[in-house]
C-alpha cells in the first residue's frame, strides 16, 4: 500500500445507468486504474484532472485541495498543472511536433519549469521529428510527441487514459520503455488507466481495480495479482508477460535472436537489435510450460530455471509468480498444481517456445 | 451610377457582415461549446430570422429604431440622428437577416472542433480565451469563413427588411435588389437584365468561394 498519500480523493458521480462512488489514497509511484470497459476509470482520471465535476466529494493532490463540494472549491484545469494523454493523442493538427510541445511548456511559469525541453525530446527520441508535421507521425510516434508535449510543462502528474490502447504491439513496447524511463529519471507521479492487466503489471507499482464505479481492490500491483477480489474483473487467460530485455549478439543471419532478461537468456524471433539493445517483448502466462525437470529432447528452444515465489489458485486456473531475475507469471491448471505439488520456493524449469515470444519493440 | 450602386450594396453588406461575426461566434460558443441554460432557446432564436418573412424582421427593426423606438430615440438624445431610412439602417436589416446563415455555419465549424482538443490545452495551462484563439478559431477558420460569406451572399440579396426599414433611396439607401425591383416597376428591362447580371456574377463568385473554403475544410483530416 502507498507509504505517503500524494492523492487522496473521494468522490462521487451521479450517471444515468452508473454511479461513480470511489475514495483512496495514491502514493508517488505509478498507481493503475484497472477494470473492464465502461466501468468509470476515465471518469475518475477526468476528475482528477478537472475535466469532469464530481457530485460530491473531495480531491486533493500533494496537500493541495484541487476539488471539495463541502468548500465551493473547483480548481480549473488549467491551473492544476496535471499532464494529460489520452489514448489516441489528441495532437493539435495545426500545429508542427515543435509547436505542440512548446504549447504547454510557454505556458508554463519560468519557475515552474524543472524539465528540460532538450533533454525531454532526446529521452523520447523526437529529435528527428520536431519540424515534422503531426498528421504524418506513425501512432507510436504521435503518444511519444503527445507524452513529451504533457511532460514538457513539468506537471505535478501524469495523468493518462488508456495511453497504448490504440496501438499496435511493435509501438506498445517502445511506449512501455519510454514511460519506464519517465518514471525512472523524472519520477514524476502517474494515473495510468487501463483495461489491460498486462500493462498494469509492467508499469504500475500499485492498482486500484474498479467495477461499475466501485473499489474492488486496492494496494500493491504485485500482491494484488492473484487476488481473489481482482481475479473477479480481472481476465488471466489474456495475461501476457510484458519484459524488458537486453539484446545479447547473435549470429549473422540466424533465424532467432538471443537477449537476457533478469538472469534468463531467451531466444526470440530475429530481430534487429545491437547488443546492449533494450528490447521489449511478451509472453502470454498461459503459453508457458511448467516442468520439475530440465526437458530433453524437446522442440521449445527456451528451458530457463526459476524459483516459484508466489502461487494463487483461482479455482479454475492457477497462477503461479516465477522469478528469473526478473518475475515471470505462469497460468495453469488446478490439476497441473496438484501433479507437480508445487511450493513456495521450489525450483522449477519455464519452457518457452521461440515463437509464443513476441517482439514489442 | 452602377459602380456607386454596386459599392454601397457591397459596403451595407460588408458592415453587416462585420457586426454579425462576432455575434455569431459568441453565440455559436455559449451554446455548442459552453451548453449555458436555455440554449435550445438561443438556438431557436438565432435560426428564427431565416424563418420569419424578412418584411416581419424589418417590421421589427422600424418599431426598435424609429423616432419613437426604444433604440431609436435613445440615439437620437445622444447622437441627434436618424438611423431609420439611412445606410446603417440598410446594413442593420441585413445584418438580422443574413445572421442565421452565418451563425449556423459558425456554430457547425465550432461543434466540428474535438473537445478534446481543447481539454488538451486546458490540461497544458491555457485558459478559455486562449484555448479558443489558439485552437478552436484556428481549427474551425475554414468553416467559419464559409459561414461568414453564406452570410455575406445573403446580404447582398437582401431586399424585405431592408426596404421597410430603409426604403429604397437612390444614393442613399438603394442597393442592388432594391434598384432592380425599382428598374423593374418601372419597365425599364434592360437596366433591370444588367443589374440582374451583375448580381448574379458577385452571387456566383461568393458561392464558388464558399464551396472551395468547405471542401477545404472537409479534407483537412
Amino acid at each position: 500500500m502507498a507509504t505517503e498519500n500524494f492523492i487522496e480523493f473521494n468522490i462521487r458521480k451521479r450517471f444515468t445507468g452508473f454511479d461513480l462512488d470511489c475514495e483512496a489514497s495514491f502514493g508517488r509511484g505509478v498507481t493503475a486504474i484497472f477494470g473492464p470497459s465502461g466501468t468509470g476509470k476515465t471518469t475518475l482520471l477526468n476528475c482528477l484532472a478537472g475535466m469532469t465535476k464530481p457530485d460530491e466529494g473531495s480531491i486533493s493532490v500533494d496537500g493541495r485541495t484541487v476539488f471539495s463540494s463541502e468548500s465551493k472549491t473547483d480548481v480549473r484545469p488549467e491551473k492544476r498543472r496535471f499532464g494529460y494523454v489520452f489514448q489516441d493523442s489528441v495532437l493539435f493538427p495545426h500545429k508542427s511536433v515543435r509547436d505542440n510541445i512548446q504549447y504547454g511548456y510557454n505556458l508554463t511559469p519560468v519557475g515552474s519549469r524543472e524539465i528540460d525541453l532538450d533533454h525531454l525530446v532526446d529521452m523520447l527520441g523526437l529529435s528527428p521529428l520536431m519540424s515534422r508535421n503531426v498528421k504524418n507521425l506513425s501512432g507510436g510516434e504521435k503518444q511519444r510527441v503527445a507524452l513529451a508535449r504533457a511532460l514538457a510543462i513539468s506537471p505535478k502528474l501524469l495523468l493518462m487514459d488508456e495511453p497504448l490502447a490504440s496501438l499496435d504491439a511493435r509501438f506498445k513496447g517502445a511506449i512501455i520503455s519510454y514511460l519506464k524511463r519517465v518514471v525512472r529519471e523524472l519520477k514524476i507521479p502517474m494515473v495510468y488507466v487501463s483495461h489491460s492487466l498486462s500493462e498494469v503489471t509492467a508499469l504500475s507499482d500499485d492498482t486500484l481495480a474498479i467495477e461499475g464505479g466501485r473499489t474492488v481492490a486496492f494496494g500493491p500491483t504485485r500482491s494484488l495479482l492473484g487476488s481473489p477480489a481482482l481475479a473477479a474483473v480481472a481476465d488471466y487467460a489474456a495475461l501476457e508477460n510484458i519484459l524488458e530485455g537486453e539484446a545479447l549478439p547473435s549470429q549473422d543471419g540466424a533465424s532467432t535472436s538471443r537477449i537476457r532478461v533478469g538472469e534468463a537468456e531467451l531466444l526470440i524471433p530475429a530481430i534487429d537489435a545491437a547488443p546492449g539493445d533494450a528490447v521489449m517483448v511478451s509472453v502470454r502466462a498461459g503459453d508457458i510450460i511448467l516442468s520439475l525437470e530440465a526437458p530433453q529432447k524437446i522442440s521449445a528452444r527456451n528451458i530457463v530455471k526459476a524459483v516459484v515465489r508466489g502461487i494463487h489458485d483461482l479455482g479454475s486456473q492457477v497462477l503461479v509468480f516465477a522469478d528469473v531475475g526478473e518475475r515471470i507469471t505462469v497460468e495453469i491448471t488446478p490439476g497441473a498444481l496438484a501433479d507437480l505439488s508445487l511450493r513456495v520456493g521450489s525450483d522449477v524449469y519455464l519452457v518457452i517456445k521461440t515463437n509464443s515470444i513476441t517482439v514489442m519493440s | 451610377m452602377d459602380i456607386s450602386l454596386i459599392l454601397l450594396t457591397l459596403q451595407i453588406a460588408v458592415v453587416a457582415t462585420a457586426i454579425n461575426l462576432p455575434i455569431a461566434i459568441g453565440l455559436s460558443w455559449l451554446i455548442v461549446k459552453r451548453r449555458v441554460r436555455g440554449s435550445f432557446l438561443l438556438d431557436v432564436l438565432v435560426s428564427l430570422p431565416l424563418a420569419l418573412p424578412p418584411v416581419v424582421s424589418g417590421y421589427f427593426l422600424l418599431l426598435l429604431l424609429g423616432r419613437e423606438g426604444p433604440v431609436g430615440s435613445l440615439i437620437r438624445d445622444i447622437l441627434g440622428v436618424d438611423i431609420v431610412f439611412t445606410w446603417v439602417a440598410a446594413a442593420l436589416a441585413s445584418a438580422v437577416v443574413s445572421f442565421p446563415l452565418m451563425a449556423r455555419g459558425v456554430m457547425t465549424a465550432i461543434e466540428g472542433v474535438d473537445e478534446r482538443l481543447e481539454r488538451s490545452a486546458r490540461s497544458l495551462g491555457a485558459g478559455a480565451l486562449r484555448v479558443a484563439f489558439t485552437i478552436t478559431l484556428p481549427l474551425a477558420y475554414r468553416g467559419i469563413m464559409a459561414g461568414v460569406l453564406l452570410g455575406f451572399v445573403r446580404a447582398l440579396s437582401e431586399f424585405g427588411a431592408t426596404i421597410v426599414v430603409a426604403g429604397n433611396i437612390p444614393g442613399r439607401t438603394q442597393t442592388l435588389p432594391l434598384a432592380i425591383f425599382e428598374k423593374v416597376q418601372l419597365g425599364r428591362d434592360a437596366d433591370a437584365l444588367r443589374l440582374v447580371g451583375v448580381s448574379i456574377a458577385l452571387a456566383v463568385a461568393t458561392i464558388l468561394v464558399h464551396n472551395w473554403l468547405l471542401s477545404k475544410s472537409r479534407t483537412k483530416d
